[in-house]
């Protein structure tokens, strides 16, 4: 036989018994030839070029699941940020265009289609202005479109004016999707360093680098990280790191494998694997229980941070050695809301808002969907942004805040979402003031890392 | 079949050197259109994979005439086994074989759900899965 019975019988565990699939293939599709003077004519190339390259988008993904057998959680798409094509459009405008992407998302059968999106990273033009005043009534009035700014990058700095507009927006978004617990802060992420190949929804847009169309693939699996880490017993943590490593040396080489196959059936160009690793809600697929099985008793506990760092590092040293082509975040995501574990270490009060902050400073993303108290002042929200974008920046890395400030709840209240996004504790946030600092405005400049030439 | 822009330009290209350029565009709409589906009605199988190998993985509660069913149903779709393998652990049983499926007349995934009804009936597990998911985790 090819192949050892006990190989066969590990990818048979891998993907039956620990929760290993793919977790999106993301297709990206360029908007920026679909501008006409025309708002209505604009529509209408919008929606003709999604549903040109989508409409067997999700059929040819459940295809390849079933000829592999590894499953396939979501097939979604994303678009060129939407205020570069549109730049000429005014706030009411923007969300017509939202509802046509919205309109498309479903038609093709998908969840969630990204790229409301704006880079504004050192100034804002008038339709990147116009369009983050329309997000929040964008995103109050869509289901499945999902929106991202970006604030900050290594080369640019901060811009501190964006920040305090993206804070009043995400406040505003809570209030207008309020009978949904704030959901519309589900889809809205505030970036700095955002990457153009991300196929992670809510965060993903389709780069104005990127080709007319690509299939990006975003992997998961910590369940295998996780029984491999508890099977490797009592020992060194050099030793942990090779197990950590070979495990996602083959997931990543299924990713690759599966996203070709899509990407082919689709007829179009393959990107990137984007290696993250991504909790669920579901049991078992949680970074923070891999965490725990690293031997930290909680998450929270120090040590958690050099625990993660370690994590995030052999899944990326794995992921480069499985795949030539490793784009996207690449690391390990901490979403509150979507890994019981870290749930549980809020409510037992062993995870604040400052360890996560922390953390995010060694893995791939931010403070990602966290819920905090909904009386929380925008000009604290802001300060979050900045703190966020700040690690982001200095240390050259992607950081992303999705912070929901759940309208009308408490700390220790919940607010609940179902499916892939979870439920999430209500946070305690510092109630001291960051009002006078971030009301200053203008920019960070760029930090020293920025001059690198 | 899903062709590719590309080559429908193709195959427009051609249509129109075999037609010569005094036609009209309809004619030329009309003879591409048709080309198209003559070559949508290939069978799928015999454009789909490079190798045709299959992996099966099998396991439940150990009983009599378990590889006789999964064999002879296999058998009924044409489908070579190349290699077989079991282990058996207390009273469960664990089989993997490797099958050749391009001679069968049926699609990996009406294999697949034909094997689910033997499953079912035999009260075990029945994965089937394409070789590439192997070959690329486990061999660089």
């Amino acid at each position: 036989m090819n192949y050892e019975f006990t190989e066969i019988l590990e990818t048979i565990r891998m993907t039956e018994i620990e929760h290993f699939d793919i977790r999106t293939v993301t297709l990206g599709i360029s908007l920026r030839d679909c501008h006409d003077r025309n708002l209505e004519i604009t529509k209408q190339k919008i929606y003709d070029k999604i549903l040109k390259y989508g409409k067997n988008h999700v059929k040819n993904a459940k295809e390849v699941e079933a000829q592999f057998g590894i499953s396939i959680a979501n097939k979604r798409v994303s678009v060129t940020p939407i205020s570069i094509p549109f730049d000429s459009l005014t706030a009411e405008e923007f969300i017509e265009i939202a509802k046509t992407l919205d309109k498309a998302a479903e038609d093709i059968g998908i969840d969630y289609i990204a790229g409301f999106s704006a880079l504004v990273q050192k100034g804002m033009t008038n339709g990147e202005r116009e369009l983050i005043k329309s997000i929040p009534f964008a995103l109050s009035q869509t289901k499945r479109v999902c929106s991202s700014v970006n604030i900050g990058s290594t080369k640019a700095g901060i811009n501190m004016d964006a920040v305090n507009l993206m804070s009043e927006v995400i406040k505003k978004t809570a209030e207008l999707t309020k009978e949904k617990d704030s959901i519309g802060c589900a889809k809205l992420v505030v970036f700095a360093n955002a990457v153009e190949d991300n196929p992670f929804v809510a965060g993903a847009f389709h780069g104005v680098t990127e080709p007319e169309v690509v299939l990006n693939v975003g992997i998961s699996g910590p369940g295998v990280v996780l029984d491999a880490i508890k099977e490797a017993g009592k020992v060194d943590l050099q030793t942990l790191s090779e197990v950590i490593k070979k495990t996602i040396f083959k997931i990543t080489r299924a990713g690759e494998l599966i996203g070709r196959k899509v990407a082919e059936k689709n007829g179009v160009p393959f990107g990137i694997v984007d290696i993250s690793l991504a909790p669920t809600p579901a049991e078992g697929d949680s970074i923070a229980d891999i965490l725990k099985a690293m031997g930290v008793e909680d998450v929270g506990a120090p040590g958690t941070t050099a625990a993660l760092a370690m994590l995030n590092d052999s899944v990326k040293k794995a992921g480069l050695m499985a795949s030539s082509s490793v784009g996207g975040m690449s690391g390990a995501f901490i979403p509150v809301s979507e890994d019981m574990g870290m749930i549980r270490a809020v409510q037992a009060g062993n995870l604040s808002l400052e360890k996560l902050e922390a953390m995010t400073a060694v893995c791939s993303v931010g403070l990602d969907m966290i819920a905090i108290p909904g009386d929380t002042p925008a000009s604290t929200i802001a300060g979050i942004i900045a703190d966020e974008a700040a690690i982001g920046i200095i240390n050259d890395k992607t950081t992303a805040v999705r912070i929901i400030p759940a309208y009308g709840k408490k700390v220790g209240e919940m607010v609940d979402y179902g499916g892939l996004l979870g439920l999430a504790p209500v946070m305690e946030v510092r109630t001291i003031s960051s009002q006078n600092f971030v009301s200053r405005g203008g920019r960070i400049p760029a930090p020293m890392r920025s001059l690198t030439n | 079949m899903k062709l590719s822009e590309n080559e429908i330009r193709k195959i427009t290209y051609e249509t129109i050197e075999e037609l010569g350029t005094n036609v009209s565009q309809d004619v030329i709409k009309e003879a591409v259109k048709k080309k198209i589906e003559s070559l949508n009605n290939v069978p799928l199988s015999s454009i789909n994979e490079s190798s045709g190998k299959v992996i099966l993985t099998s396991f439940g509660l150990n009983k009599p005439g378990i590889v006789a069913a999964i064999t002879s149903a296999l058998g009924n779709f044409n489908c070579d086994i190349q290699d077989l393998s079991q282990r058996i652990i207390g009273d469960f049983f664990t089989i993997i074989m490797i099958l050749d499926i391009s001679s069968s007349s049926k699609d990996l995934k009406e294999i697949q759900e034909e094997m689910r009804k033997t499953a079912e009936q035999l009260n075990i597990k029945i994965y089937l899965q394409h070789e590439d998911v192997f070959r690329f985790m486990h061999r660089i």
